[in-house]
């Protein structure tokens, strides 16, 4: 036993890069792939996350500076590094314990499918990070790796019911039939709902405009490299660097920025085969039952009023950050902020015009959940040697999906030490979620009446 | 040289890449020389020039010349074979014009 504890000590202290590969290579040949399609997994996750590792010290290396300067400069201090959902999903995955969290999902999944609690197949098994994430913060508030997974597991349960509810207006909305969201950034839709539906209120709010020209139009500067260069330019302004100075962190800048989806690449090649595995086991396992497939956001990725609002939200984040009191985060590779406008989308039935205000309101609670993970996140970091951190740095995510539901499940412990405002929150999230999903269940109903009287009418 | 195919979604990382390694493996094992490579959404128009089919997951208004092909269908398992066979056949066109 005490060599079993030593050998696994050891491992751990190889670093995330060495132990997560041989995690999943075990993981692989538990599914019964191919001994060499295993082993070529294990490695590609070994560069994955040894590139990543690269990646972050080169952007904090090139933005640090810039942002201690500003201290002095404009005399605001933001010392927390944003590495952007690449860089969370990178930590996540290196939690000595993340990779139990795949057989929680997928059993929580069965058992609600069996149990006809659910009419969603979760296929989106790339996301489980998020559930580790959760879990990562309720380890390092509560130290209970058993609460840390009942946590996670409870959010597992409310993806899979905000996917049902969702699916029809998914259908509605994008045209595509059979699928739905199971991401967590849907979470969010719930508390814009009340905003919502004070702005609908408002007459002239209820107009829109055409999308698709003014995307073609702004589109370019959403592009990575062009984004990154361009934050780049604004971050050597503010510390007042010289010309030369600023062109460079610009590219530095657009550098990290195009290289991180280049490099997180390779975690979704690893994990793919075990991904495939098992939805054709779910599959096999199912087929007889009609159930909708969950999916991560990106098929809602036709709509141009969410890059409208992606885009819109860059500037206003920038903006916030600076003027927020208590903000410490300095929005860098999580300010492509897809988790605000997919819910703003839903939440608003895809009127621009509010999504563009809801993002706006919404977007300080960003800045701020993602100040407050950056101690765990950092800690997570320096103790797997997932990522290679000074001493004194921090590291979080400008952009954490469903900011206000992760916040208040995983802080919400915190009340035994006298902090109710995570416990408080809980209760107003879970509130807004059951009027949001009751209007959405109406909504759906309303649409099966509609179709069956439609149906009944031509019979007649 | 193998023909390129593109799948792109909003970051270029995840459901793209989910369909891109799977796509891979099923062209390796029929035995069609092609490479699939996922792309941002965003900057998808860049990628497009030479590439002989575009695997899309959304739903979008634009015309392309390319032959198009319904990415869902790969990450749902419904409709998956008519929709390889499709992209089969747009690569071997592809093909037999570059020749």
């Amino acid at each position: 036993m005490e060599f079993l504890q030593n050998s696994i000590d050891f491992l751990l202290s190889l670093g995330a890069a060495i132990f997560v590969p041989i995690i999943i290579i075990i993981a692989g040949l538990i599914v019964r792939m191919k001994v060499k399609d295993a082993i070529s997994s294990g490695i590609t996750l070994g560069v994955a996350f040894t590139g990543m590792m690269m990646l972050i010290s080169f952007m904090s290396e090139a933005i640090t500076p810039a942002a201690q300067s500003m201290v002095e400069t404009i005399g605001v201090e933001l010392p927390i590094t944003d590495g952007g959902w690449t860089t969370m999903s990178t930590i996540s995955w290196s939690w000595p314990w993340a990779f139990l969290m795949f057989p929680l999902v997928i059993g929580i999944n069965i058992v609600l499918i069996v149990l006809k609690q659910t009419n969603t197949f979760n296929a989106d098994l790339w996301n489980v990070w998020g559930k580790i994430f959760t879990a990562v913060a309720v380890y390092y508030i509560t130290d209970s790796v058993a609460l840390a997974f009942v946590i996670a597991g409870i959010q597992a349960i409310f993806e899979l019911k905000s996917a049902d509810f969702h699916q029809h207006r998914i259908e509605k909305m994008t045209g595509i039939p059979g699928v739905t969201v199971t991401h967590k950034m849907v979470f969010l839709a719930a508390p814009m709902y009340p905003v919502d539906w004070l702005l609908r209120k408002i007459p002239a709010l209820n107009t829109s405009f055409n999308a698709a020209d003014l995307r073609e139009k702004v589109g370019l500067f959403a592009e990575n490299h062009i984004l990154g260069f361009i934050l780049g330019i604004v971050f050597g302004l503010l510390a007042r660097f010289d010309v030369a100075q600023t062109l460079t962190l610009g590219i530095q800048a657009a550098t990290a920025l195009t290289l991180f989806p280049v490099i997180s690449k390779y975690f979704m090649q690893a994990l793919e085969p075990i991904s495939a595995a098992v939805s054709e086991f779910m599959h096999k396992r199912f087929g007889d039952r009609k159930l909708f497939v969950g999916l991560d956001w990106p098929f809602l990725g036709g709509a141009n009023e969410i890059w409208l609002a992606v885009i819109w939200t860059v500037p206003v984040t920038l903006l916030f950050a600076f003027i927020l009191p208590g903000n410490g985060i300095l929005p860098f590779a999580g300010i492509i902020n897809i988790a605000i406008a997919v819910p703003a989308y839903f939440a608003c039935r895809g009127n621009i015009i509010r999504m563009l205000i809801t993002c706006t309101i919404f977007a300080p609670v960003f800045l701020y959940v993602g100040t407050v993970f950056a101690p765990f996140m950092t800690e997570l970091a320096n103790s797997t040697r997932a990522i290679a951190l000074e001493p004194g740095q921090l590291i979080s995510n400008s952009s954490i999906d469903g900011p206000i539901f992760t916040y208040a499940f995983s802080h919400f412990m915190q009340v035994t030490e006298g902090n109710w405002l995570p416990l408080v929150v809980l209760v107003l999230w879970v509130a807004c979620f059951v009027f949001y999903s009751r209007e959405l269940i109406r909504e759906r109903r309303a649409g099966e009446a509609a179709a069956a009287a439609e149906a009944a009418a031509v019979e007649a | 040289m193998a023909a390129k195919v593109i799948v792109a979604c909003g970051s270029g990382v995840a459901t793209s890449q989910t369909v891109a390694s799977k796509v891979n493996r099923m062209l390796k094992e029929a035995k069609i020389e092609a490479q699939v490579e996922a792309v941002d959404l965003k900057s998808v128009d860049r990628y497009l020039k030479g590439a002989a089919a575009y695997i899309t997951i959304v739903r979008e208004a634009k015309e392309r010349e390319i032959p198009m092909i319904n990415g869902i269908a790969f990450l749902t398992g419904m409709g998956q074979d008519a929709e390889f066979k499709k992209l089969v056949d747009a690569i071997n066109a592809f093909n037999a014009k570059a020749r």
